[in-house]
């Protein structure tokens, strides 16, 4: 008896038995089996780790407010306050600095090489180490700092400024420069997506400069607006540098509190003070959600960006 | 009216009604150059002031590179096990950063090959995106605490090499999936089809049609992850174990003493002129060979 080759079959592996599916999507699920379980799952647990009780590394599971009554008994509402009130207050003015800058990126600058010198300033402080950047401006305004020698050099102070570092002007100066480049790409992408045709009809139909910014641009680039927002108020909630640099012991943020809940190892207390956090950045994610709804979702930014 | 009668028309009015024209612009210029101006300051001060005879006072001048020989010879002195002026070791920080950085890099060119190619082609990629997406959208610390709290306290699992390892990917991950789906959305698939139908298999189909044309994407997320993983510091707060990543012990020194501050604007400035170099090699390997690239 010979073996006919035509009629041989193969032994049945693991793979005759799967759903016939591209092997990408194999790969993509075992991923994201990973990166959900063992990352976006463990974030999201802080908030039930927040209504547990224990004393160090020990927890006991049986939930309470505890922990939260704690966080805010030891002056944590009025640090949280303050921090987003930095943080909210610099957005804004990131905002508005952003927009007209994006607006021309976009639409108005018309010389190549200046836009493309831009686009690295505008890319390369993200690969910066974040001390790097700021760490010389306490050199600089400090009490015998470059500002203050020269301030009384000139006689135009009779005694050292005190209030440029270690203060709160500090902690917002030192902020605006650092994520200006978090509000300036989304607000320029969604500005660069928007036809000209409609700038150029709104102008025809005799609309002034004024009501085409309000009728067309702004509604259009309110995605990239709400994802600048995003971008740049997250980031700036938890920065440990800025604060800690510029602000000293002036001005403690999140980041400064949390370290010192850790610090002394107060973790559910921490855990408590993460959880609110999280609690706003979801209701961001929400509001974020909402407003890139028109255009299709996340998703639908990327499938624009096919074209 | 056409668009010549327009223009010829805006030049007959006299110029200070021709000036709301260009103001909207000007707004725009000054506003961006000048943050400009602030985000690079600094920058700037830090190489001047790293040749700097007195950095403290924040006025440049006297040169001198003895701050970099203190931090090469600092480092050298005490690991043979001399006394030197001051306790500024530099050099295993750099290691473990420059090997994290590594492998932050390679694992997120394999994640991105994984999901990057997939992601745009699946229906249900909303949920996916915002799950992958998800570090971007909490601050670092939170995220940093959350991670430690999870592994050191539900799971008893001892920090170490590998929780900083997690924590950069977790932080560089997501934006070297963004700079693959811009590649990516824009692959069309009916490439790997005809390529199926002439009879390559599917390694040849790997080698020889995706990866070609995902490179740039390929480069941007490795050298996403490794810049990214080598000044990455909220998260290494919590998710380490004895030793200290370059930027945390950068960050740590600056907040100890004064005298170690003029070594840490010479390690600064290096680290800074390297990534530099590095970010323009990247925007030119990810975004520069347009030419070469299959056309649709």
């Amino acid at each position: 008896m010979t073996t006919n080759v035509y009629t041989y079959r193969k032994p049945a592996g693991l793979r005759d038995y799967l759903p016939r599916l591209p092997a990408g999507v194999w790969s993509l699920s075992g991923f994201s089996l990973l990166w959900f379980g063992g990352i976006v799952l463990p974030l999201l647990a802080i908030i039930v780790v927040s209504f547990l009780q224990g004393r160090g590394l020990n927890i006991n599971f049986d939930p309470t407010f505890l922990q939260y009554e704690r966080f805010f008994s030891y002056g944590g509402g009025e640090m949280l306050a303050r921090s987003v009130r930095i943080a909210g207050t610099v957005t804004i003015v990131e905002l508005l600095l952003a927009f007209p800058f994006a607006l021309w990126l976009a639409k108005g600058c018309k010389n190549n090489t200046v836009k493309l010198l831009t686009f690295t300033a505008l890319t390369v402080p993200f690969f910066l180490s974040p001390a790097a950047r700021v760490i010389v401006w306490r050199s600089v305004f400090g009490i015998n700092g470059a500002v203050n020698q020269v301030l009384l050099g000139t006689g135009i102070v009779d005694e050292p400024v005190l209030w440029l570092i270690f203060s709160e002007f500090a902690v917002h100066f030192g902020f605006i420069g650092a994520f200006f480049p978090t509000m300036v790409w989304p607000i320029f992408l969604s500005v660069s997506l928007i036809d000209n045709d409609f700038l150029e009809a709104s102008g025809d139909l005799g609309a002034s400069r004024l009501r085409t910014l309000l009728h067309i641009i702004l509604p259009l680039a309110l995605p990239g607006i709400v994802a600048g927002f995003v971008f740049t108020f997250i980031p700036m909630l938890g920065d440990a540098v800025v604060a800690s640099h510029m602000g000293g012991n002036n001005v403690l943020m999140l980041a400064a509190q949390v370290q010192s809940l850790i610090g002394v190892s107060n973790f559910l207390v921490a855990a408590a003070l993460a959880a609110v956090v999280l609690a706003i950045m979801l209701a961001f994610q929400v509001l974020l959600w909402f407003a890139l709804k028109p255009v299709g979702g996340l998703a639908g930014v990327f499938a624009s960006l096919r074209r | 009216m056409t668009i010549e009668n327009k223009t010829l028309a805006r030049f007959r009015l006299p110029f200070w009604q021709r000036l709301t024209d260009w103001a909207p612009t000007g707004i725009g210029i000054i506003f961006g150059y000048s943050v400009l101006f602030i985000l690079y300051f600094p920058i700037v001060m830090l190489m001047l002031l790293s040749f700097s005879g007195d950095p403290l006072t924040g006025i440049p001048g006297d040169w001198t590179i003895t701050w970099y020989e203190d931090v090469i010879f600092a480092d050298i002195a005490q690991r043979d096990g001399e006394a030197y002026g001051s306790n500024f070791r530099v050099g295993d920080p750099l290691l473990l950063s420059i090997m994290l950085a590594f492998i932050t890099s390679i694992l997120c060119v394999i994640a991105v090959l994984i999901v990057g190619p997939v992601l745009p082609r699946i229906k249900w990629r909303g949920p996916f995106l915002v799950g992958f997406l998800m570090p971007l959208m909490i601050p670092g610390i939170v995220g940093g605490v959350g991670l430690f709290m999870w592994y050191r306290l539900v799971i008893h699992v001892k920090m170490g090499i590998w929780s900083l390892v997690v924590a950069h990917f977790v932080w560089a991950f997501p934006f070297a999936l963004l700079a693959m789906l811009v590649v990516a959305s824009r692959f069309d698939t009916r490439l790997m089809e005809a390529a199926e139908d002439l009879g390559a298999k599917p390694w040849q189909r790997f080698w020889q049609i995706e990866m070609p044309i995902l490179k740039p994407g390929i480069y941007a997320a490795g050298f996403f992850g490794f810049l990214l993983s080598f000044n990455e510091l909220p998260f290494s707060i919590f998710m380490r174990a004895g030793q200290d990543t370059l930027p945390l012990y950068l960050w740590i020194q600056s907040g100890a003493h004064n005298t170690t501050v003029p070594l840490i604007y010479a390690m600064s400035t290096i680290i800074t002129v390297g990534s530099i170099g590095l970010t323009f090699l990247a925007i030119k390997l990810a975004f520069g060979g347009g030419q070469n690239d299959v056309r649709q």
